[in-house]
């Protein structure tokens, strides 16, 4: 890596005072697990580094009316949280599936979601259960909904003093039940050739509320809305779920690249969304 | 441009450590050169073969991908923690004689991640200690006696703990 | 499966008997190139050209000079006297008017800090003038293709002599095609006869990528010069001698100016073998009078190594509906990329050699492109090779029904049979490794484990054989008596297989004592006989013949010294535990450590015993492995699950059993990551698509299952103690034999490598069977 200056703040208060001043200059880091592959190969030359691990404010998972995840809370952490596990197991299985365990221990949700690569594992299931990123700037703190967060291929709402604190997840309801799955050519250490979330909320034997979000099939993470509106008030059969499974494929517009090709994406999509939905389905009913 | 050389004070195997380090240069970087301790490597500098897994507060990391100055207050161990200054840790003795080691480059990361294993799940199944390592990459052995020797060693430390 | 002995049942060959170096790896201890900090140490960068093929018009160093902290900027400007022809990729130190692929070194920096050497390289300004490139080896092969060799540049072929030892006469075909490099055409009989009588004709073209050798410790070399003009390397090597030569003919200095320390390789598998940091890096230390550290880093190693090369074969072969093989017609295209060097004979020869074809036209062609230039890859081209013939005899017995393994048997080669460049095969165990196959559980049961699969998974069991000549290469050993009697063994070969302990098992058979008392020692160029590559699977076969001719010959001096001081014959005379003693009378006997002492008093007349032995060798010894993969394909994604893995090798004697299975375990997983997940990707501007191991897949842990080995030991004639070599046969056979299993299980005969998910999925969405 080349040359730079390195600040310590220990509070956000700090550190919203320092990207307010130099935010343009600067790179902000967590797990690094993004960021330092990317300096080291020079794509990212930036002469301050702000370290964001010293902030206790942005490491915190609390559960309480809905799952607050500060930005700085490893996957690792995710994937353990019983918190987690519980109502909002697609989020817990994402992370769990973050490039390796001396990844995850140091990989962060708001280091997935800010690099926001088209294939951040984390993003799909937040999607999937509407959760609200929190972000604090020079003019005060702001919610904005996951579906509106991403802009483009790394890209996002977050301006360059801007500072994501943490996701706010609403709690699913009863008989709601989520899976994140995802393709990769090995079992570890790998990358979303493609992934898929689904969470379907159920009552009286319908599904009140459907939520499907595809990673690596466009530039940025999307919903399948015309998959998710084919489910909402319908009893959820295989039929069902196969329909909603060859809709989902109209919301990816992936590319052809040395991980997959357009065919073979369009193809999981149908297959991903299928048994995630299947699963979805089982978790809601149990 | 010049950059200010900052403190580090953290734990390394258990001993106080003080060193003056360029805030750029990575944890692998640090304990390496500033440190003098050559046991963890690098093998692709960017968290994809596991050779420079260390623990950090006993959790395994990938320490090529954290700043020195992110250990700061933490507890750092290293290979060259394992083994006290007598024995060899029952992991190191199990890889020794099962002749796990070929090139031997791999092995600092591999074992740091199998103690960490060991210590999380003292009895883990063949499929529970591959996932433990496998964010360590070997092209030597194919990984078969390395398992092995993990399961041996498993079950030396439980024999060892229930024997006090 | 071997037992391991303690020190205190520790005897000699046939013992599995843990590296000694087990303890200094466990612990971190043991010293690679980049754990040598020197006094001084600067750290080297090298600027790589962004472009396949481009002239450099301009480079302007004069920011990166000016960066506090730089303490050398080179170009090849700077360097005139290395100025020539670059007939290999080491003599291209750096581009001198044109960079001839994405990687090339065009400048080189040394600098006090790593992250100050980055910051010159940025400031380096290059003015290219971008050339059409040849990425493409089929197209490149054409006439009018972009070249890419100065013309008149010679193949090189000399390490594959080092390899493999296969000879074929050069072709005569006139080339008119500027980037064919070697060419090589094999014929026998009358195949366009034997196809028109054929029953069965099958044509398929089979690829395979380029792969890297994926060792994990990348290229790195220090290099200091001392007030003599003595330069040291310390390097990651597969053989200091070859690296000292090839230096030495770089530089333009005698070789014993040079002084090559080889250490701890952390992985070579053929990818360490030619010089590729040491003259540059050498060149910044002579400049800046300071000692010079290169390490590559990874995405340096994957875009700018020296990978194994492209290869596409197109195999058409003609049998008899009752499997009698008629004619066999096939092309080999080797993609060596900028530089000639790769062994276009092992894939020529090894086509038509493993069954007896009655008639058959070979061609190989390699061919220059403007990618990083090949070197070996363990057995170089022959996993690729046995992966189409292998693939392809399968699939003639699937089509006419006949059993895989008799329809092997029946045509397999054996001792006596001429390959087809008409050399006769030399005793080897092909058909005991394939029978020995066919015995196991995993074959016998595969109809009812393949018809048991559940859970929409497709269940398949696929085996593939395949072997590997040895290389041949003359070398030196000494075995020195110590005055306490314990041996010191002296070579030059670098240790990268745990060749040591098994050298030092020879040895303690040979001479007569507990491989205990024998420590091995790996010398430097000063010191250490001449010795070549670890490489070829010939260090036991060969260092070993070495080691054991040393043994006896000290044996015999030690012998002659107890003769004389006991008055007795030397066929008298008989060796153990630690003392000589006359047959027949235990009291009248002298210790080894009294003959050694003896041998180093002042004014002693008894000479230090100092066994040696200079070998030079002709007969190779063939080894030959037998694979069987039994897995699972998820025909959705078409995910592969490897459940089961068996390695069946013939090492002719197993000196060291922990040692070999070592070897066959970890050669089979390198070519099942060449299998099912591995290959650079170029695009077509000639660019690397994958520089990351994230994207450059090798297997992990959760994607194997253990590896069964089995041992099968068939004597080689001229090995010691029947030992033949064992490091390459391993890596051949497991692309076929996984190959064999996915068509087991869904019917798709794939042939490009990798069988990755999305082609085994897409093969079954568009029914390609």
């Amino acid at each position: 890596m080349r040359r730079f200056d390195l600040v310590l703040p220990n509070s956000l208060e700090d550190c919203l005072k320092i990207l307010a001043e130099r935010g343009a200059q600067a790179k902000l880091l967590a797990g690094g697990t993004d960021l330092l592959p990317q300096m080291k190969n020079g794509v990212l030359k930036p002469a301050l580094v702000v370290d964001l691990t010293g902030i206790a404010r942005v490491r915190q998972i609390q559960n309480g009316n809905g799952l607050r995840i500060g930005a700085a809370v490893t996957a690792r952490e995710i994937e353990v949280s019983r918190a987690a596990r519980g109502a909002y197991l697609a989020i817990a299985e994402s992370a769990a599936m973050v490039g390796s365990l001396q990844v995850r221990n140091l990989a962060t949700v708001g280091g997935n979601l800010c690099n926001a690569a088209p294939s951040a594992d984390m993003a799909p299931p937040l999607m999937a259960l509407e959760a609200q990123a929190v972000i604090a700037g020079p003019g005060g703190a702001r919610r904005v909904p996951m579906a509106d967060f991403f802009t483009g291929v790394r890209q996002t709402v977050l301006a360059p003093n801007d500072l994501l604190v943490e996701l706010v997840v609403p709690p699913p309801g009863g008989h709601s039940g989520g899976q994140y799955l995802r393709h990769t050519p090995r079992r570890e250490l790998d990358i979303a050739v493609v992934g898929v979330a689904s969470q379907l909320t159920m009552a009286d034997g319908r599904c009140t509320r459907a939520r499907i979000a595809l990673a690596s099939v466009a530039p940025t993470p999307v919903r399948a809305t015309a998959a998710e509106r084919s489910l909402e008030g319908q009893v959820v059969t295989p039929e069902a779920i196969e329909r909603a499974a060859t809709l989902a494929i109209e919301a990816a517009k992936p590319i052809d690249d040395q991980r997959g090709s357009i065919e073979f994406r369009k193809h999981l999509v149908r297959v991903l969304t299928r048994r995630t939905l299947t699963t979805a389905l089982q978790r809601a009913n149990a | 441009m010049i950059v200010a050389k900052q403190i580090l004070s953290c734990t390394v195997n258990g001993e106080p450590v003080e060193v003056l380090v360029q805030p750029y240069v990575t944890l692998l970087d640090a304990l390496r050169e500033d440190i003098g301790l050559t046991g963890p490597k690098e093998g692709c500098g960017t968290g994809d073969c596991g050779a420079c897994t260390v623990h950090v507060d006993g959790r395994v990391v990938a320490s090529c991908l954290m700043l020195a100055m992110q250990a700061r207050g933490r507890k750092v161990r290293t290979i060259e923690g394992l083994a006290g200054t007598g024995a060899l840790h029952p992991l190191q003795d199990a890889f020794v004689r099962h002749g796990v080691p070929q090139c031997g480059f791999c092995i600092p990361g591999v074992l740091m991640a199998a103690a960490a294993l060991l210590e999380e799940n003292p009895r883990p199944s063949e499929e529970e200690i591959r996932y433990g390592i496998a964010g360590n990459l070997c092209r030597c052995t194919g990984y078969t006696k390395m398992v092995t020797a993990i399961s041996e060693a498993a079950g030396t430390l439980a024999s060892q703990r229930s024997a006090r | 499966m071997s037992t391991m002995k303690t020190t205190r049942d520790v005897k000699g060959v046939g013992v599995s008997i843990p590296r000694p170096d087990g303890p200094e790896k466990v612990t971190g201890r043991v010293q690679y190139v980049a754990d040598i900090q020197p006094k001084g140490l600067l750290h080297a960068k090298l600027l790589r050209s962004p472009h396949a093929h481009a002239k450099i018009v301009s480079i302007d160093t004069s920011a990166a000079r000016a960066l506090p902290g730089v303490r050398a900027v080179l170009t090849a400007k700077d360097i005139p006297h290395l100025k020539k022809k670059a007939p290999t990729r080491a003599h291209a130190v750096l581009a001198i008017d044109r960079a001839v692929f994405m990687g090339q070194p065009v400048a080189a920096v040394a600098a006090d800090e790593l992250a100050i050497a980055e910051e010159a390289l940025d400031l380096i300004k290059v003015e290219y003038q971008v050339l059409p490139a040849s990425i493409d080896p089929l197209k490149a092969m054409l006439p009018g293709a972009p070249p890419v060799a100065d013309a008149g540049t010679e193949a090189d072929t000399s390490e594959a002599l080092a390899h493999s030892a296969v000879a074929i006469a050069k072709s005569e075909a006139a080339a008119k095609a500027v980037n064919i490099s070697q060419q090589a055409r094999l014929t026998r009989g009358d195949p366009a006869k034997g196809f028109a009588e054929s029953d069965h004709v099958l044509e398929k073209t089979y690829r395979v990528p380029m792969v890297h050798q994926g060792y994990l410790e990348a290229h790195a070399v220090l290099a200091e010069w001392d007030r003599n003009g003595l330069l040291t390397l310390w390097a990651s090597t597969q053989g200091s001698f070859n690296t000292r030569s090839e230096v030495a003919d770089v530089l333009g200095i005698p070789e014993n100016q040079i002084r090559v320390i080889p250490v701890e390789c952390g992985g070579g598998f053929g990818g360490k073998i030619r010089a590729l940091c040491e003259p540059i890096t050498a060149v910044l230390a002579q400049v800046t009078k300071r000692p010079v550290r290169y390490v590559m880093t990874r995405r340096e190693e994957l875009q700018a190594g020296m990978p194994a090369p492209q290869v596409i074969i197109k195999l058409k072969t003609g049998v008899k509906r009752d499997g009698t093989l008629m004619a066999l017609d096939a092309e080999t295209v080797i993609d060596s990329g900028a530089f000639s060097g790769a062994v276009l004979a092992v894939s020529a020869v090894f086509l038509g050699s493993m069954y007896k074809w009655p008639s058959f036209d070979i061609r190989g062609f390699e061919v220059l492109t403007h990618k990083p230039s090949v070197a070996a890859y363990r057995a170089p081209v022959a996993p690729q090779t046995i992966f189409a013939i292998e693939s392809q005899m399968e699939q003639i017995a699937r089509d006419l029904d006949l059993d895989s393994v008799e329809f092997r048997m029946r045509h397999l080669i054996q001792e006596g049979d001429p390959m087809v460049n008409g050399q006769p095969w030399q005793s080897n165990g092909a058909k005991q490794v394939l029978a020995r196959i066919a015995e196991h559980p995993h074959w016998k049961t595969r109809k009812q484990w393949v018809a048991a699969g559940k859970n929409g998974k497709r269940r398949g069991v696929g085996l593939a054989l395949g072997g590997w000549l040895g290389g041949l290469q003359p070398t030196g050993a000494t075995v020195r008596l110590n005055p306490d009697g314990s041996l010191a063994v002296l070579t030059g070969q670098v240790d990268i297989a745990g060749t040591n302990i098994a050298l030092a098992q020879i040895a303690a058979s040979a001479y007569g004592v507990d491989t205990d008392v024998v420590r091995i020692t790996t010398g430097d160029t000063d010191v250490a006989p001449m010795t070549g590559l670890s490489a070829g699977s010939k260090t036991i076969y060969t260092v070993g013949a070495a080691v054991l001719q040393a043994a006896e010959d000290a044996r015999r001096q030690t012998f002659e010294i107890a003769a004389k001081e006991l008055e007795a014959s030397v066929h008298d005379l008989e060796l153990a535990d630690g003392k000589v003693t006359v047959r027949g009378m235990p009291d009248k006997g002298i210790t080894l450590a009294t003959i050694g002492k003896k041998g180093n008093l002042y004014m002693s007349k008894t000479p230090p015993v100092l066994g040696r032995a200079n070998p030079a060798f002709s007969q190779q010894a063939p080894g030959f492995a037998a694979q069987l993969a039994r897995l699972e394909v998820d025909p959705d994604t078409g995910e592969v699950t490897l459940l089961d893995f068996v390695i069946v090798q013939d090492v002719g004697k197993a000196i060291n059993p922990l040692g070999v299975e070592g070897q066959m375990q970890g050669g089979a997983v390198q070519s099942l990551g060449m299998a099912l997940t591995e290959g650079l990707m170029f695009d077509d501007s000639g660019r690397l698509t994958n520089p990351s191991l994230l994207d450059y897949r090798k297997l992990t842990a959760a994607d194997l299952p253990n590896l069964e080995t089995i041992i099968v030991e068939v004597p080689a004639p001229a090995g010691p103690f029947g030992a033949r070599g064992v490091g390459e046969p391993p890596i051949i056979p497991a692309p076929a034999a996984i190959a064999n299993a996915i068509q087991n299980a869904t019917g798709a005969r794939l042939t490009e490598l990798p069988m990755s998910p999305e082609r085994i999925a897409l093969a079954l969405v568009n029914g390609k069977h």
